[in-house]
């Protein structure tokens, strides 16, 4: 993941199915700031000729973003999510099969000459939230328990909204070691929260194939979002 | 997994190299000790989460990740020098770690953490005999069951045991990633993978998390607790959750099945947390005691149930012949509990039996001279729940009795279950 925003939106293919496109910028693949749009906001471009690579077959660059009037809640943009890209089982999610590491790690990519997407939908039961420290901070991860039965086990959140939140919530902790008891609150208060909705969706997305030809599984959006009033509670 | 006290610093390293050597590239030399692998670019930082949490694993050092400390070089000997002090300093918080047995053994069993779950909707005994074409009375006055607990359409054995299991670990103040052991028993969860392994992947309980299901039908949860108890003492392991669940109303669905026998039951989970702990150190959890239990053949033909080929539950259910045999097996658990425990009944605090049917538990408590407010009743109100029904029991038990519990004054609990064969088991708890 480069800097800057990847912008994932939704187009209407019918009155009961969406298609996802990722409109980018003329010579990136992420929009710089200043970036004026939020989730769920209703934008219009005009696509420019575009020959997208395999798994990002959504790719579609355009010349810029125009505002509209129309922004989506939450639950509407839940809905639409779950009209585009879904699958209830791993494999489905790129329509070919993840493999985990050789090396023996928790988390799992896909052959980008396989996959047959680059996003996808799914609902899950159950998550749990990982804090690993890192130079710059920290690299927020999950398990999560699909509802297929299946599960991923250490996957990336690279959600905006979520990684704002852990990052409010970690300099809430006043403690030089404030990581473990993130964690625990993520996984006590925060996880129960998600769980106790139906409203638990997550798009998994891949990022750019490198060298090794390995797009490792990331979480590009988690719903329910987080809402900084939970940060209240510690 | 090796024990925790194995770690000295050449057996950090060898580990350190494999899990290293693991994540670069192949054809790539080691490279030294104090080359940080991520600034040199050798590995990137999936690699790095990749070494942290494969060193987890073969450590039992659950904390690992968490415990980088900020700014320090991210290489080969710092990675050692962390486990090697982790042991030395922390070696009491290793997770999932065996612990050595001490000289002197006087390991008990402890159950720290409980919980049940029944299906969210609540069918009158009226509306039981209507759906059964049951004669009026037959479940309100003959079986003397006011409601049965039935799932709702989006739950099931897996949303049971999972509500009665998070339960179970608040109740613990335990993660699910404490957990070293989980033993399910269900007798209506059919299908692969079994109930162990979707509530393992449900619970996102770690992976060298020992899954394993056992049998019984309504002895079931006490063959689990023992299971748990024998293999939390054999493998030294330190935490084990144990849990049951069953969702009658689908499995008993089909017509084939008898009214009078369908219209009797319920569907509920519980769960328990059981751990080491060394009996010297005196707190408030109640110890886990010995088990008895038996198989007698003569009965087995009084409750047969079988799938068809055709996937429907055929049962054969000799009523009156199976009620005569539970409460007699019933009431000879007590006896030789009395014996196991060194207690007279009249010094029990909370009896958790299987409860066929209310009418049963009268029977028994006639019978066996127990106060019928010290039986839970769960069958009342849920009906029989099958192998959850005594755990259940015991779960209301554990709950009522918890405010007056202290390391002086443990309640006595006594736990006897009878299912089809006839099985019969019984423990306790003090």
């Amino acid at each position: 993941m480069g800097a800057g925003y990847c912008v994932i939106g939704l187009e209407q293919t019918s009155p009961d199915s969406f298609c996802s496109t990722r409109p980018l910028p003329p010579k990136a693949f992420a929009w710089r700031e200043p970036f004026p749009f939020k989730r769920g906001d209703s934008i219009y471009f005009e696509p420019v000729p575009t020959v997208a690579k395999r798994p990002h077959i959504e790719d579609q660059q355009c010349n810029g973003l125009q505002p509209t009037d129309r922004s989506l809640g939450e639950a509407e943009l839940v809905e639409c999510l779950r009209k585009a890209e879904f699958s209830s089982t791993l494999e489905y999610l790129f329509e070919c099969q993840p493999q985990s590491s050789s090396g023996g790690g928790r988390a799992v990519w896909v052959n980008p000459q396989e996959a047959k997407r680059s996003i996808c939908g799914c609902e899950y039961d159950n998550i749990r939230f990982r804090l690993f420290p890192e130079r710059d901070g920290f690299n927020l991860r999950a398990k999560l328990a699909l509802a297929s039965g299946e599960r991923l086990d250490s996957i990336p959140i690279v959600d905006r909204e979520w990684c704002r939140f852990a990052g409010s919530l970690v300099q809430r902790i006043k403690r030089s070691d404030p990581l473990p008891l993130a964690e625990r609150f993520m996984n006590r208060s925060v996880a129960n929260k998600l769980c106790a909705t139906l409203k638990r969706f997550a798009r998994i997305g891949l990022p750019r194939p490198r060298g090794d030809q390995q797009c490792w599984l990331m979480q590009d959006s988690l719903f329910p979002q987080p809402n900084s009033f939970w940060l209240d509670e510690i | 997994m090796v024990m925790a006290g194995d770690w000295d610093h050449s057996r950090a390293v060898d580990l350190v190299n494999k899990c290293v050597s693991r994540e670069m590239r192949p054809g790539i030399p080691l490279p030294g000790d104090s080359v940080d692998l991520v600034n040199t670019g050798l590995i990137d930082l999936m690699g790095w989460v990749g070494i942290l949490t494969a060193i987890e694993d073969e450590t039992g050092i659950q904390t690992f990740g968490n415990l980088w400390p900020e700014g320090q070089s991210q290489s080969i000997g710092s990675l050692v020098a962390e486990i090697v002090r982790f042991k030395i300093a922390r070696k009491c918080e290793f997770v999932g770690a065996r612990t050595p047995e001490p000289a002197n053994s006087n390991i008990g069993i402890s159950l720290v953490g409980w919980g049940h779950a029944v299906g969210s909707l609540r069918i009158g005994a009226t509306a039981i005999q209507a759906e059964c074409n049951l004669a009026a009375g037959t479940i309100s006055e003959r079986a003397g069951i006011e409601s049965v607990a039935r799932v709702d359409g989006n739950e099931s054995e897996l949303t049971l045991a999972q509500h009665a299991t998070e339960i179970a670990l608040q109740t613990a103040n335990l993660d699910p990633e404490k957990e070293d052991l989980l033993v399910v028993t269900s007798a209506t969860h059919l299908g692969f993978p079994s109930l162990a392994a979707t509530l393992h992947i449900r619970l996102l309980l770690r992976e060298p998390c020992c899954a394993l299901d056992v049998g019984g039908a309504c002895v079931g949860v006490i063959y689990a607790l023992a299971t748990a108890k024998a293999l939390l003492l054999a493998t030294r392991q330190n935490v084990a959750l144990v849990v049951a669940s069953e969702v009658n109303s689908r499995r008993f669905l089909s017509p084939s099945v008898p009214g009078e026998f369908r219209g009797l039951f319920g569907d509920g989970a519980c769960a328990f947390v059981l751990a080491r702990s060394d009996s010297v150190k005196g707190d408030e959890n109640l110890r886990l005691g010995d088990f008895i239990w038996g198989c007698d053949g003569t009965s087995s033909a009084a409750l047969r149930l079988s799938l068809h080929e055709t996937g429907t539950v055929e049962v054969q259910f000799k009523g009156e012949q199976l009620a005569k045999a539970a409460a007699l097996h019933l009431g000879r658990i007590l006896e030789g509990l009395e014996t196991l425990a060194g207690s007279p009944r009249t010094s029990v605090d909370y009896f958790a039996i299987h409860e066929p049917n209310p009418r049963l538990v009268q029977v028994i408590s006639q019978n066996s001279q127990i106060p019928m407010d010290k039986i839970a009743q769960v069958c009342k109100s849920f009906g029989n729940l099958g192998s959850a029904t005594c755990g259940v029991g015991l779960s209301k038990a554990l709950s009522k009795t918890r405010a007056s519990r202290t390391a002086e004054h443990r309640p006595l609990i006594f736990v006897a279950a009878v299912g089809p064969g006839l099985l019969w088991g019984g423990t306790y708890l003090h």
